[in-house]
């Protein structure tokens, strides 16, 4: 496990470093903004990572912490005034309660039938932020004014890259910390088999909750940056599925259960999907749905070819090397 | 043969499936330091009374007693940090994760600290010579070292009372004198052990008392010599040829 850490310690630090330097050299806004996603959808699956990796609970349903992050600070800030960064709180504390709920509702549960929970959980808000036109504007969704400084969230995309890097960088540490800490062995321990688990005196229902709970939290944050960032609220995409299988996906396609597996997956699926996006945009719109076959066809020779992820990959291929070069 | 304070008291435990009665009426007690053997049939219910004693099911009736506190339907990992830990019949590794870091998870039970933790786990480890096999993945194991990583798991938790769910089945001659060696040994050291098995050879050698379960119910209790000889237990499970073979 040391050997593991440390060797996605050096991966980490020449990513995470290259990230830096990007905005010292780059100006170009295109170029930035795409960093930032990247980071941001890395953070995210970071996030979804620490339940669905590291304690096993495979959710399909995040996009419920996400939406709850986003409309916390969009709401606070149209209708009452408040920083976004209130907003965020608000939304953090009500995702760890949601998270606390379906986590606990959902205890006994495993395997596609958590999933299928944690679905229906994210339509029941959909729905809930679709139909309640009088405080949520309903369909419509809500624009986020851009108010110009740091406690707004108004900030250029300098700023921009440094807040969602320094997100990113965090939430990597939370991952490291899950596996060198007691707290990651024994959860490890309950995704690997709960009942093994229990019989060496491990609280595997509460650990579960915990890590949901957490994981929910992390998303809310990212959440509210996310709506801070693009500037526009539209329930039909925060709370979609399609959203909840992007972080499940750039986890996966990463490498589950490690800690730079989904910056590696974002990197990849965001850089596709932006390249597609931006190369076919002019293109009948007929193609406009297409970047989501390459999605699926980059997830399929991911897990046919590399099931433990492009983590895993790497991690393969350094051994080949060093056995090459003993 | 009753000791003041027997580490382990089942009083007239009782488990139903629907119509069926798996475990009826049964009663036993084991004292610091015993090494009980349970044996019967397959479907006796004695994989049941294990599921009873540490948490898995809660019994219908009756009562379990651990160390002068009443554990009756005190869910499995509470059962456990008060020091009775069990194996699984149908081992349960941490399979992708390396038998360190398997036997590491049992010793945080008892340690705040992984360092502290690994420190415990590399001597368990090394009692149940596991040493060479300490990096290679759980799920790599052939069956006898994912038999002896069970224990060895349970071990880490630092148990006064540790159950053991046929820990021998399936492991050939060398093997299974390994397992009845390192159960000695640790009997020997001060712990005290129930163990369920079906290889009366062994048995014969390790337990000091032996219950016999038939159709969910005690039908026999005593030494080896005395559950050998007894004709319930001959007809119900040994059957004659063990007898004259012994003879």
């Amino acid at each position: 496990m040391i050997t593991r850490a440390l060797a996605h310690r050096r991966g980490a630090l020449l990513l995470f470093g290259v990230a830096a330097l990007i905005p010292v050299f780059v100006r170009d806004a295109y170029f930035l903004d795409s960093l930032v996603l990247i980071l941001l959808w890395g953070a995210l699956s970071a996030a979804w990572n620490v339940a669905g990796g590291y304690a096993g609970q495979v959710s399909i349903g995040h996009a419920a912490f996400f939406g709850i992050g986003a409309y916390s600070a969009a709401l606070l800030g149209t209708r009452f005034q408040q920083s976004p960064w209130l907003g965020m709180l608000v939304g953090v504390a009500l995702s760890l309660v949601a998270g606390g709920a379906i986590g606990y509702l959902s205890n006994r549960l495993k395997g596609p039938y958590f999933a299928l929970s944690t679905i229906a959980f994210s339509q029941v808000l959909l729905i809930v932020a679709s139909r309640w036109r009088a405080f949520t504007s309903g369909s419509e969704g809500i624009p986020v004014p851009f108010r110009p400084g740091f406690a707004s969230l108004g900030l250029g995309h300098v700023a921009w890259v440094y807040l969602a890097l320094a997100v990113a960088v965090l939430y990597w540490g939370v991952q490291v910390w899950l596996e060198h800490s007691r707290f990651g062995y024994r959860l490890a321990g309950v995704r690997e088999d709960e009942d093994a688990a229990q019989a060496l005196g491990i609280p595997a229902r509460r650990l579960k909750v915990i890590a949901v709970m957490t994981s929910a939290a992390l998303t809310s944050v990212c959440g509210t940056l996310w709506a801070q960032y693009i500037g526009f609220v539209d329930p039909f995409y925060v709370f979609s599925v399609d959203l909840s299988v992007r972080f499940a996906l750039n986890a996966i396609i990463g490498g589950m259960g490690t800690a730079l597996g989904p910056f590696l997956g974002s990197i990849l699926i965001t850089s596709l999907e932006t390249y597609l996006r931006a190369t076919l945009s002019g293109v009948q719109s007929g193609f406009t749905g297409i970047y989501l076959i390459v999605y699926g066809t980059v997830l399929i020779l991911v897990v046919r070819f590399f099931p433990d992820g492009l983590a895993g990959l790497a991690a393969r291929l350094r051994a080949r090397w060093a056995r090459a070069h003993a | 043969m009753s000791a003041p304070a027997p580490l382990l008291t089942l009083e007239a435990v009782t488990k139903r499936f629907g119509g069926l009665t798996a475990v009826r009426e049964v009663s036993l007690q084991v004292q610091p330091g015993d090494l009980l053997g349970i044996i019967g049939p397959n479907g006796a219910g004695k994989t049941t009374l294990f599921h009873m004693i540490s948490g898995y099911y809660p019994p219908d009736e009756g009562r379990v007693t651990f160390d002068g506190r009443d554990i009756t339907g005190q869910p499995a990992h509470a059962v456990s940090r008060l020091g009775l830990t069990r194996t699984f019949q149908i081992v349960k590794p941490f399979g992708n994760l390396s038998v360190l870091d398997n036997v590491m998870i049992g010793a945080l039970t008892r340690r705040s600290s992984t360092r502290a933790a690994r420190t415990d786990a590399e001597r368990v480890i090394d009692i149940c010579d596991l040493g060479r096999h300490a990096a290679a993945r759980a799920r790599a194991l052939p069956l006898a070292l994912r038999k002896r990583l069970e224990v060895a798991r349970a071990l880490a938790t630092q148990p006064r009372l540790l159950l053991l769910d046929e820990v021998m089945a399936g492991l050939n001659p060398t093997e299974l004198i390994a397992m009845v060696a390192l159960i000695r040994r640790l009997h020997a050291n001060g712990l005290t052990l129930i163990v369920i098995e079906h290889i009366m050879a062994a048995m014969m050698r390790l337990a000091q008392r032996i219950v016999m379960l038939h159709h969910g119910e005690k039908i026999a209790e005593g030494t080896p010599r005395e559950i050998t000889s007894d004709r319930r237990v001959i007809d119900a499970y040994l059957g004659e040829e063990f007898v004259l073979a012994d003879a």
